[in-house]
């Protein structure tokens, strides 16, 4: 024993250099994003919706950096003033179906039996409609709008979630430090929330940061089937759906907006990895 | 004749920040069909001197920086990769401490030999398989044909180590390296692996390296002892000089704190006039035809035959006493402990604590069971959640329980540290940053702030070093002259149960063959069983023999 111990601080210190480089880099993009967001009023040389029939479709100038679209609108103002909408989309679309996702998934784990049994069945009744379909058809009963989007999101993307944190419960509890807590006499609550959850939770957290990108492509393709943002808001997915017509001759409409997209969907995915390292060098 | 040899080889850390030596100058030579054991604590480094010699280092740091490696006159340290696939498997093969992770389990056990055989020799296929099979027989598989086609998990542990050892074989290897082949096994298997090592060596004139942190393990089986500590060879020697008169002062610790037997006879004798019978005390714990069943495979159409882990267990334990339960795994052990505290669901029989049946009134019992008895597990790491400091864990169990005022929590933490021998500044660590000794004492700890009556211990030494063993066994005796407390200690180690234990229960196929005082039970055991399971304990005797004959015999007799 002695002889591997010194090991260890040098071996985590060397792990957060490493975990580092991905933290600040996706941690930079975020707050290039966020600061965007605050002072898109500032920031945006244009009133993002201010339709100029004089300049329509006009490729990247230096007065338009991002050139024009159909109606004339100033593309980068568009992208600016878009990242207040996305942003919300991508945190709220993953934070709900998160939190309630783990919180099912430690349940069915840890209690088993009939809870787990139901739990499952229905989790294969959501998998089993194509996601799409699903979404639509909650959001078109709720009627279109983004808190139907939430809505919806929420009662689709659990699924995920709770499948993840379920199996990794089902190992949790069998290990020896579950059974000691069961046989000191904490209560269910506190051996499901604060012994197994924290060491469930990095599979959870990384795929959250992941399905960010696939949140932000679904309210995309919601907005552009005209059920999400409603124009002429600036969205970057009605952005793109509303490019498309004229992707041969102005391909800046749909490629600022979509770049965008990737851009923060890379943030979030770097810093999601970089936090789950973290959360797991904790141990 | 010396086959290889060793000389002055050091393997050392590096990175960017330091280098840190963790072999130095290991130096020793093995002969013609010699078994050499190499003992030491984990951690000195047994392991990688065996990595270092066959050129596979578990880590790019690590380089060997001085020193050779000679085979049969040839140095094969700074051979190439190509060269030196060609000397690992065909001239030196290895087996592992655990087989299961080390077997393919989706490919059938015959078809892994045969890889071997393929690479290392020109077979045709049908040879192949012949050979494969005599291979099998000769390791000891009782249907080779039927081996041959099945997979890693429809063999037993021990059955397992037995086909690794097969495939070691299948190159016809001149030395085996054999890291902890027996660890993972239960003594009578034990016993037989050994055994078949040693018949091995008989057969085919094999030079063995073994390694086990067993010092029983090696006298034994071995020829010459090599002990290792922090990474060099402390003393290496003939096995029975090594015993009898250790030079170094590590050795000396290692062979003491061995629980072999024969030592604790004569101290025995003397304490037995001393000890009187209470038979008037009401029993603490009272196990009435306990019945647990395990439904292995249960669908919601039929219920498949029921697995029963204890089939009518009896006992009583009484207050103050330390008792052993032991057997092999699967013997029940456990089972009848977690059944004992509401652990595990009972499928018939009864269960009372202090009076408080737990089939009855179970709500009532369990409160007075979680307030009164506590746990120590077998795998210190896996006991302790690795995201919590020692204080919180500590913290939480006497917040749970709610009988110490808040302000005192802070200096009980203290005392139960104190207790256990641990110091304060362990308050902020994490499970991570602890030793296994030091892990199981914070377990001890969890355990004691409950203030227990009645501790349960289930193989909470197995998987610690022997010195640490001795420790925490020591820490256990004092904790009940201190105390008062009752424990039960379950192992599967019955050494450990002789030197601790006032009486014994000896479990198998979940039922007690055995209970008694151990004394009596240890010096005239009148069931075969267990004195089949006594005889397999590997014995720090090197002119004993390891009994397996017989202990064969009534394993293929149940």
């Amino acid at each position: 024993m002695a002889q591997t111990r010194p090991f260890f601080p040098q071996l985590k210190w060397r792990a957060l250099m490493s975990s580092n480089t991905t933290l600040t880099l996706g941690f930079c993009i975020l707050a290039f994003f966020i600061a965007a967001a605050l002072l898109a009023p500032l920031v945006a040389p244009f009133d993002p919706i201010l339709q100029d029939a004089s300049a329509r479709l006009q490729a990247p100038t230096l007065l338009h950096p991002f050139g024009t679209d159909n109606f004339g609108r100033d593309v980068l103002s568009r992208v600016i003033w878009g990242v207040r909408i996305d942003l919300q989309i991508a945190l709220l679309g993953v934070l709900f179906p998160m939190i309630i996702g783990t919180i099912l998934g430690t349940v069915a784990g840890f209690l088993g039996g009939i809870v787990d049994t139901i739990l499952m069945r229905i989790i294969d009744i959501v998998l089993a409609f194509p996601f799409l379909v699903l979404m639509l058809s909650i959001i078109t009963i709720l009627g279109p709008g983004l808190a139907s989007f939430y809505i919806a999101m929420a009662l689709v993307g659990w699924v995920s979630y709770a499948r993840l944190v379920r199996a990794q419960i089902l190992v949790l509890k069998t290990m020896d430090f579950a059974v000691a807590a069961q046989s000191l006499g904490y209560s269910r609550l506190r051996i499901m929330f604060r012994h197994l959850l924290p060491n469930a939770l990095t599979g959870s957290i990384v795929f959250a940061m992941s399905d960010v990108i696939l949140v932000l492509l679904n309210g995309a393709a919601i907005s552009y089937l005209g059920l999400g943002v409603q124009p002429p808001a600036a969205e970057w997915g009605i952005m793109v759906a509303e490019g498309q017509g004229f992707i041969t001759q102005a391909w800046w409409i749909t490629f600022f907006p979509g770049f965008a997209i990737v851009c923060l969907a890379l943030g979030f995915s770097l810093l999601g990895d970089a936090l789950g390292d973290m959360w797991e060098a904790e141990v | 004749m010396t086959i290889l040899s060793v000389k002055g080889l050091s393997v050392s850390y590096q990175d960017k920040v330091e280098t840190r030596s963790l072999l130095e100058d290991a130096t020793f030579d093995l002969g013609q069909s010699e078994i050499l054991g190499l003992v030491g604590e984990s951690g000195s480094g047994k392991s990688l001197l065996c990595r270092a010699i066959i050129g596979l280092l578990p880590s790019t740091k690590l380089s060997v920086t001085s020193g050779d490696v000679v085979l049969e006159g040839r140095s094969i340290l700074g051979l190439e990769e190509k060269a030196m696939m060609d000397v690992r498997g065909r001239r030196i093969g290895m087996i592992f401490q655990n087989p299961t992770s080390h077997l393919d389990p989706v490919m059938r056990i015959g078809d892994q030999i045969c890889e071997g055989l393929f690479r290392h020799g020109s077979y045709s296929k049908q040879d192949a398989r012949v050979q494969a099979i005599e291979l099998l027989t000769q390791v000891g598989f009782p249907d080779p044909a039927r081996a041959f086609r099945s997979y890693a998990h429809e063999f037993s542990g021990g059955m397992r180590q037995r086909a690794m050892i097969a495939i070691a074989l299948s190159c016809e290897p001149e030395i085996l390296i054999a890291d902890e082949p027996t660890t993972a096994l239960d003594v009578t298997v034990q016993a037989q692996i050994l055994e078949l090592l040693l018949e091995l060596r008989k057969k085919r004139g094999l030079s063995i390296i073994l390694i086990t942190h067993d010092l029983g393990v090696v006298a034994q089986t071995c020829d010459r002892i090599a002990v290792m500590r922090e990474g060099r060879i402390v003393e290496i020697e003939e096995k029975r000089k090594l015993l009898s008169a250790p030079q170094h002062s590590y050795t000396k610790t290692l062979i003491a704190s061995h629980p072999s037997f024969d030592d604790h006879l004569a101290s025995r004798a003397l304490d037995d006039d001393i000890v009187v019978e209470e038979p008037h005390i009401k029993p603490i714990f009272e196990v009435d035809d306990l019945v647990v069943e395990f439904n292995a495979g249960k669908s919601w159409f039929r219920s498949k035959a029921a697995f029963r882990a204890l089939a009518g267990v009896s006992c009583q334990i009484f207050p103050g006493d330390t008792i052993g339960i032991v057997g092999e795994s699967g013997s029940g052990k456990s089972t009848l402990a977690r059944a004992m505290i509401g652990l595990t669901p009972i499928t018939s029989g009864d269960i009372a604590y202090d009076g408080a049946v737990l089939t009855l009134k179970r709500d009532q019992a369990l409160r007075k069971l979680r307030r009164e008895v506590a746990m120590v597990f077998q795998d210190p790491f896996n006991a302790l959640n690795p995201r919590m400091t020692v204080e919180a864990m500590l913290r939480e169990v006497l917040e749970t329980q709610g009988e110490i005022a808040r302000n005192a929590i802070d200096s009980r933490i203290d005392e139960l540290l104190e207790l256990v021998g641990l110091d304060v500044s362990f308050r902020p660590r994490k499970p991570k940053s602890l030793s296994g000794g030091q892990c199981q004492r914070v377990g001890i700890a969890r355990a004691l702030a409950v203030n227990p009556k009645v501790i349960i211990a289930d193989e909470c030494v197995a998987a610690l070093d022997v010195t640490i063993q001795a420790q925490i066994i020591s820490l256990f005796k004092e904790l009940r002259e201190k105390m008062a407390l009752t424990i039960i200690f379950i192992a599967h180690d019955l050494a450990i149960v002789r030197e601790l234990c006032e009486s014994v229960i000896v479990m198998h196929h979940g039922r007690i063959v055995e209970a008694g005082r151990t004394e009596d039970v240890f010096d005239n055991p009148e069931q075969d069983y267990t004195a089949n399971l006594l005889a397999a304990i590997p014995n720090i005797d090197p002119d004993k023999p390891i009994g397996t004959r017989t202990v064969a015999r009534a394993i293929q007799g149940n």
